[in-house]
């Protein structure tokens, strides 16, 4: 009997377990946002109780309107859409009212958005209406080549492997038959196993299968939005649909092309770290080599990006920071040292080796393509600066491919030691103590006298 | 006019002998050295490979979790940008800012209460001379202690290799002038106040209002609006030193020497203000308690 109340007792702890981790799901009209956010597009959403959202200025954004069930997750603190239960895209127009006051009314649109190679990592592209088939036409077109090449590849790497598997049988029977196999061995040395064709390069992202949404390309400034659908009683009469009405916040950048740093230790090469202020110092111990990562980067008001990129996000609306972009192309780096006249450090690959031994941890060594890393792609391209204890201050300075330097791309790296006269710097903060007692010792000699 | 500021200058000095033989200011500048000491060293012990590793001190731990679950990470990266200084510099001066404002105001409070004030209006001097001697040996305390404060930090750089960093000067002059209209704040509740505690009371519901108001400014927030709260807050900041402070601190971080050099006018401004609104006050409710 105990052990039917015990089973019972985990059933039913069970169930409420199970219960407590199902969130609440709540029907839900939300507006899909894909906002630009400077380098690249990042999806959010608005629930019902957000008054409003955030978009980047002069750049396009994508807006969907949808019946959906959303539910607050709180393991990650955040609202999330269950888009595979109910996704109801909503047919209708949305009606923007700016700073002017006059409402624009905006219909949806088909299009597509991509990165395409080039110098820069940032080369966004946005095709609407016949442009956007177009673009995602073509994205096909190279992809089927490629597939067609890589069958072509297929077969004809399963014939020179058929190839190579009878010139051994071959060589092998007409060996044991101590019958001359010089021909067979030389054709066999002279066997080359096809190239794999590449693969496409022609987009760092590729085009998104082609949709249909507002896009909003908005001034600095805030709007009221709202979605009106059609009254299915009167077609010509249009409905505000009901929680619609937001408002958009639009926002630019406060200032751009700073540079910041991306700091990666030899010894901690999974742990970089930014330096982004472009007055901040950057202090360390000495004990290992850091390799650096110039790279542009904006300033935004710190709430409105949060917001922006998740409309959930917390943010404070009185700061400003630094959002990393891209990689500073063919940079190069001005080292200067004590007593040493100005380096020119210049980008390299470098491979992440695992330390053999007790010991674990890795070392970044140079890369090396026809040796030890041969077939293999480098871990990492840096600028690497090498530090010792003894350095005190090495000034960097970013320079572009030109050689000028970038403004904003000057920093120091400190080497602190802990100083040996800590208890001489402990004395001075109580020196006042020491005169305050010369004083009153002073004044009490003369009061007594 | 020239003998009101004769006989505030007489008051003054002798008000500044006082300080400086009475153990209050020492105690004050030491605590707020060996507050400085203690993040200036644990700094330098929580620096690694990688840079500033908070988690390598607990008092930094701590510091930084707090700073950052109220007003986010982007925060405390600037903070510690460019060392420890300028948090360091913040945490020194506000025991002896305390120390001159609350004793000053104490004073002030105390001596109207026992009549001295009231005494003193019968010969040379006028209530607002007295209170203006006051806050003279306060400006001049402040000035005494923020040079300290400038030569502490600047050894403690050195012997660690650590730069005081542009941001550092830019609030050390910062704080003097925000300092002088705190004093004059002081002065205000004493003014308007019947005795030491009310006047101390009054006093440091200033600064709490005022340190809440641009608290809240810095605080993370997950809402655009902040109706009410934001405009009281807009209210209270054109009256809050910490506002002009702060004005001036992003103006700094901008490189606009321009909207720095306003800031600091605006706080002279409202140093003036408030003082005027001391002497107002003053000459209606006259100098007995």
């Amino acid at each position: 009997m105990k052990r039917l109340y015990a089973i019972a007792f985990s059933l039913l702890a069970a169930a409420g377990l199970a219960r407590a981790e199902d969130p609440v799901r709540r029907e839900q009209f939300v507006y899909s946002v894909l906002a630009f956010n400077g380098k690249d597009y990042s999806g959010t959403f608005t629930i019902e109780e957000a008054d409003s959202f955030y978009l980047m200025a002069g750049v396009d954004n994508f807006l969907t309107a949808r019946k959906t069930l959303v539910y607050f997750w709180p393991i990650t603190g955040d609202w999330k859409m269950d888009s595979e239960s109910l996704n109801q895209v909503f047919e209708g127009k949305v009606e923007l009212t700016g700073p002017g006051g006059r409402p624009l009314e905006l219909q949806r649109e088909r299009y597509t958005y991509y990165n395409v190679q080039g110098e820069y990592e940032l080369n966004w592209k946005v095709d609407r209406g016949a442009a956007a088939d177009a673009a995602w036409k073509r994205y096909e077109e190279i992809v089927n080549s490629y597939y067609q090449a890589m069958n072509r590849h297929y077969e004809a790497q399963a014939a020179y492997e058929t190839r190579l598997n009878e010139l051994s049988l071959r060589i092998t029977r007409l060996r044991e038959a101590k019958r001359d196999v010089t021909a067979l061995v030389e054709e066999l040395k002279a066997m080359q196993a096809p190239e794999p064709p590449q693969p496409p390069r022609d987009y760092i992202v590729p085009p998104s299968p082609v949709q249909e949404a507002f896009i909003l390309k908005l001034p600095v400034g805030e709007y009221r939005i709202r979605f009106l659908v059609q009254d299915a009683a009167e077609p010509d009469r249009w409905r505000v649909m009901e929680g619609s009405e937001k408002r958009i916040v639009v926002f630019e950048r406060r200032r751009t092309n700073g540079i910041g740093y991306e700091v990666i230790p030899a010894d901690k090469w999974t742990r970089p770290v930014d330096s982004k202020t472009p007055s901040s110092v950057l202090y360390v111990d000495g004990t290992a080599d850091l390799y650096l990562r110039p790279f542009f980067q904006d300033e935004f008001n710190d709430l409105a990006y949060e917001k922006m990129r998740q409309n959930d996000a917390k943010g404070n609306p009185d700061l400003l920071k630094w959002v990393r972009l891209q990689q500073v192309p063919q940079a190069r780096i001005q080292v200067v040292r004590p007593g040493d006249g100005p380096q020119e450090v210049l980008e390299a690959p470098y491979y992440v080796e695992q330390v053999k031994g007790a010991a674990l941890g890795y070392k970044i060594v140079p890369f090396d393509p026809q040796g030890a890393h041969k077939d293999r792609d480098p871990s990492l391209r840096a600028f690497q600066i090498p530090i010792q204890r003894q350095n005190g201050v090495i000034r960097l300075q970013v320079r572009d491919k030109t050689g000028a330097p970038l403004p904003g791309g000057g920093r120091q790296i400190r080497v602190v030691v802990q100083s040996r006269l800590r208890g001489l710097l402990f004395l001075l903060a109580v020196v006042p103590l020491a005169v305050m007692a010369v004083v009153l010792a002073r004044r009490s000699r003369q009061v007594t006298g | 006019m020239s003998e009101r500021l004769h006989a505030s200058r007489v008051i003054a000095s002798r008000r500044l002998l006082e300080a400086v033989i009475t153990p209050g200011f020492y105690i004050a500048l030491m605590i707020g050295l060996l507050a400085g000491y203690y993040l200036v060293v644990g700094f330098a012990g929580a620096i690694d490979s990688s840079g500033f590793n908070f988690q390598l001190h607990p008092i930094y731990d701590l510091i930084a979790r707090s700073l950052s679950g109220a007003f986010g990470a982007t925060f405390v990266e600037k903070l510690f940008a460019e060392g420890p200084f300028l948090f360091a510099l913040y945490v020194a001066f506000l025991p002896i800012l305390l120390y001159l404002a609350v004793s000053s105001v104490f004073r002030f409070g105390l001596e109207k209460n026992v009549g001295a004030v009231e005494l003193l209006t019968y010969g040379p001097a006028d209530g607002t001379s007295y209170f203006l001697a006051f806050f003279l040996k306060d400006v001049l305390l402040t000035l005494l202690s923020v040079v300290v404060l400038l030569a502490f930090f600047a050894v403690a750089a050195a012997m660690n290799n650590l730069v005081l960093g542009p941001m550092f000067l830019v609030s050390l002059v910062l704080i003097f002038f925000a300092a002088m209209a705190v004093f004059a704040y002081g002065i205000l509740a004493s003014v308007l106040t019947d005795s030491a505690a009310s006047s101390i009371a009054l006093f440091i519901g200033f600064l709490v209002l005022f340190l809440l108001v641009q608290m809240g400014s810095f605080t993370i927030v997950s809402r655009y609006v902040r109706s009410f709260s934001g405009l009281l807050s807009w209210i209270i900041n054109w009256l809050s030193p910490l506002f002009y402070w702060n004005l001036g601190l992003a103006a700094a971080e901008m490189g606009g020497s321009g909207g720095f050099l306003l800031s600091l006018l605006a706080l002279l401004a409202l140093t003036g203000v408030v003082l005027y609104a001391s002497h107002l006050a003053m000459r209606i409710r006259g100098v007995r308690p």
